[in-house]
């Protein structure tokens, strides 16, 4: 028998004593064989445990909430129990459920101090059929059917379908396009067949007043025979008349958002200046159109002193709205659209940190920023296609393969999910050449740490060309060369030193789009 | 830092085990190949490390800690069993388990890569990895289902592992550098 043979009959328990001195005398004297042998045992307890293909790409909304509080409830649970009788637990792994079908019907568009009860919503998340209560607050809410609703104040809601919604308190406002004729809202004492219009509804108490602003709305009471209701037009439950000036008006949102975030933005200005004037800082890119470029294509290098040949250039990449609308952005989506750096120097630690609304992970690397090709002390920093950040830096040594696997890599733990997919997010990754500790960062918050096996001390960081939001120059014959970014960058960060955990919480909090 | 509420450290360890035990068992099983073992000493370990955790630093990486808890686990089990066949001597045990920490980072890029090769297998194979691994069947009932002699059944095993192990490994090498 071969060494392989012998390692593949120890795994399935068939191997004779003799054999397994053979192969125990084999393992001693050969690392190769040791690795085989690791590399099927691996493989082997994979399949032991998971013998399916394991959920690899992103999964949906609905199955991510499953697996992440249910199973870890139960584990504890189990955990706990077991503990108490044997002192002894064992915990089963989380099953992998089938994707889900997405039973959204209305999305929480924007939202101004929206105060929720109990589930904690935000701008953005979708919603399934069930109450909506606003405590205070302004949220908009944007039906599938097109239909949208804006509510302020105390008020409580039930989403019904993308069709129909209920009122049971509170002050709203529907505007209804013609794809959505047919929208119903109910309220305890009415029944309001929208016919493609925009209509305000007050409840107090269960009873409804309503205005129709424009358009055409038809009243079912019960009681009386339909009414119909056009422009201008009132319905009081009481004997008082009721004024337009009573229901909710527009507009509100969004001169309230604007005033908002222009606050956040002036916050972020002043400390993006403060960032700009660090010695330690490579390059800062706040991706703010310049006024002054008639191409269009200047990605300036904020840091100061100025140093010109560390400015970026854009290409195919699209100038976008930022985390604010005073703030601009850099939109990322065919596979030619890149950022061109070049950045000198060595170093003996490095930060990167950017803004990044992520629109798909939808490759298998997606790029943050990649040195062109992959030589010795380059970094690559990446999204994974699990939703994982994705840093690796490489020393081939001398001599040693080109195919070889030198790079050392760290995963953080899954980020991206359906629900962070779509949202500006800060993104952060340090690393130290001294301890070769990688800490990652997500909105602040660490999601990986560790030291590759891999490392030595005191190996310098090098750039060189490199890109945002691409991989300009694949090693050659590599298998996923394609990398595009698919979604927004505003600020981008490469700083020569490590950053403290409490650096990067300060990037995120001066930096985050709302409050 | 993120001012989350304060967890108990039962649960503390049981996020950080639920979170890594399938990796702590891959190392215990690298290292006693036999599955039932395995199990029993991840339970081990993990009963340890319930009892130790107040000496754990939040701020190490957890895996190395366990890992020194599952490796002494290990040789006490060793020490117990120590006439079965089907154990590795002590001196091979601590070679490869000083192997596997370098080789680490490679066996997991590997793991990443075998959902590619699980999915390309053929209807033959996939029914033998279905009635091996996720069924768990016995040999002899393997043997009855495919109308295989016992040493055809483990050569056909054997063979479907290496085509699984050889196709991670030309992923590996076209993909190159990640």
């Amino acid at each position: 028998m071969n060494p392989g043979s012998l390692i593949h009959a120890c795994l399935d328990g068939e191997i004779s004593p003799e054999e397994r001195e053979r192969l125990e005398s084999i393992l001693r004297d050969d690392w190769e064989a040791r690795r085989l042998y690791l590399e099927l045992a691996d493989l082997h307890a994979r399949l032991l445990r998971e013998p399916s293909v394991s959920t690899g790409r992103i999964t949906s909304v609905a199955a991510r909430r499953k697996t992440r509080t249910r199973p870890v409830v139960l584990a504890i649970l189990a955990a706990a129990a077991a503990i108490v009788v044997s002192g002894a637990f064992w915990m089963s792994r989380p099953a992998t459920e089938d994707e889900s079908v997405s039973s959204g019907v209305a999305m929480l568009g924007e939202t101004m101090d929206a105060v929720f009860s109990g589930d904690g919503l935000r701008a953005g998340d979708t919603l399934v059929p069930g109450r909506v209560n606003l405590e205070s607050g302004l949220a908009q809410i944007e039906f599938f059917s097109g239909a949208t609703l804006l509510a302020e104040g105390r008020a409580e809601l039930e989403v019904i379908s993308a069709w129909e919604v209920r009122c049971l308190s509170g002050r709203i406002r529907v505007r209804v396009p013609p794809a959505a004729k047919g929208f119903l809202v109910y309220s305890p004492d009415l029944k309001l067949e929208d016919l493609g219009t925009e209509f305000a509804l007050n409840v107090r108490d269960g009873a409804s007043d309503v205005h129709v602003f424009e358009g055409e709305v038809i009243a079912h009471t019960g009681v009386k025979a339909p009414e119909s209701l056009t422009d201008g037009m009132s319905l009081a439950h009481g004997d008082l008349p009721v004024t337009p000036g009573s229901f909710l008006p527009l507009g509100d949102l969004a001169g309230q958002r604007l005033s908002r975030a222009e606050s956040r933005y002036r916050d972020w200005q002043s400390w993006s200046q403060q960032v700009a004037r660090d010695p330690g800082v490579i390059g800062y890119y706040p991706m703010e159109r310049p006024g002054d470029d008639r191409w269009d294509r200047l990605v300036r290098n904020a840091a100061e002193p100025r140093v010109p040949s560390r400015a970026g250039g854009a290409v195919g990449v699209r100038w976008t709205e930022g985390r604010w609308p005073q703030k601009d952005a850099l939109e990322f989506k065919r596979p030619g659209d890149r950022v061109r750096l070049n950045l000198e120097g060595t170093y003996q630690a490095i930060t990167l940190a950017c803004w990044v609304k992520v629109d798909s992970v939808d490759k298998k690397y997606n790029s943050l920023l990649l040195t062109d090709g992959y030589e010795n002390g380059e970094p690559h920093w990446q999204i994974y296609e699990d939703g994982s950040l994705m840093f690796s830096i490489i020393y081939r040594p001398e001599g040693g393969e080109r195919t070889g696997k030198w790079n050392q890599m760290y995963f953080s733990r899954p980020v991206f999910t359906a629900e962070s997919l779509g949202r500006w997010h800060h993104l952060a990754v340090t690393y130290d050449g001294e301890s070769g500790e990688v800490v990652q960062y997500f909105d602040g918050n660490e999601v990986g740490r560790g030291v590759s096996a891999l490392h030595v001390p005191r190996r310098e960081v090098v750039f060189g060309p490199c890109e945002i939001g691409n991989w300009g120059l694949p090693t050659e014959g590599h298998q996923f060369p394609v990398r595009n970014l698919n979604g927004a960058i505003d600020e981008f960060l490469i700083q020569g030193t490590a950053c403290s955990p409490l650096e990067i919480l300060a990037m995120y909090e001066r930096g985050r789009p709302r409050p | 830092m993120s001012g989350e509420p304060q967890k108990s450290s039962t649960e503390s360890l049981i996020l950080l085990l639920t979170e890594h035990q399938e990796r702590l068992f891959r190392y215990i099983f690298s290292l006693v190949p036999v599955e039932a073992d395995a199990k029993d000493i991840l339970q081990e370990t993990s009963v340890a490390l319930f009892r130790k955790f107040d000496q754990y630093d939040p701020a190490r990486p957890f895996l190395p800690w366990a890992y020194r808890f599952a490796y002494l686990q290990v040789q006490k089990h060793r020490g117990k069993s120590s006439r079965s066949p089907l154990l590795f001597s002590e001196d091979v045990i601590d070679l490869l388990a000083a192997e596997r920490e370098r080789h680490e980072p490679v066996l997991e890029e590997r793991l990443r890569l075998l959902d590619r090769c699980l999915e390309k297998l053929t209807p033959d194979d996939r029914a033998l990895l279905t009635s091996r691994y996720a069924r768990h069947e016995s040999a002899e009932s393997m043997m009855r289902r495919f109308s295989l002699s016992r040493r055809t059944l483990f050569r056909n095993l054997e063979g479907l592992r290496r085509r699984l192990h050889d196709c991670v490994t030309r992923h590996l090498e076209t993909e190159g550098l990640a």
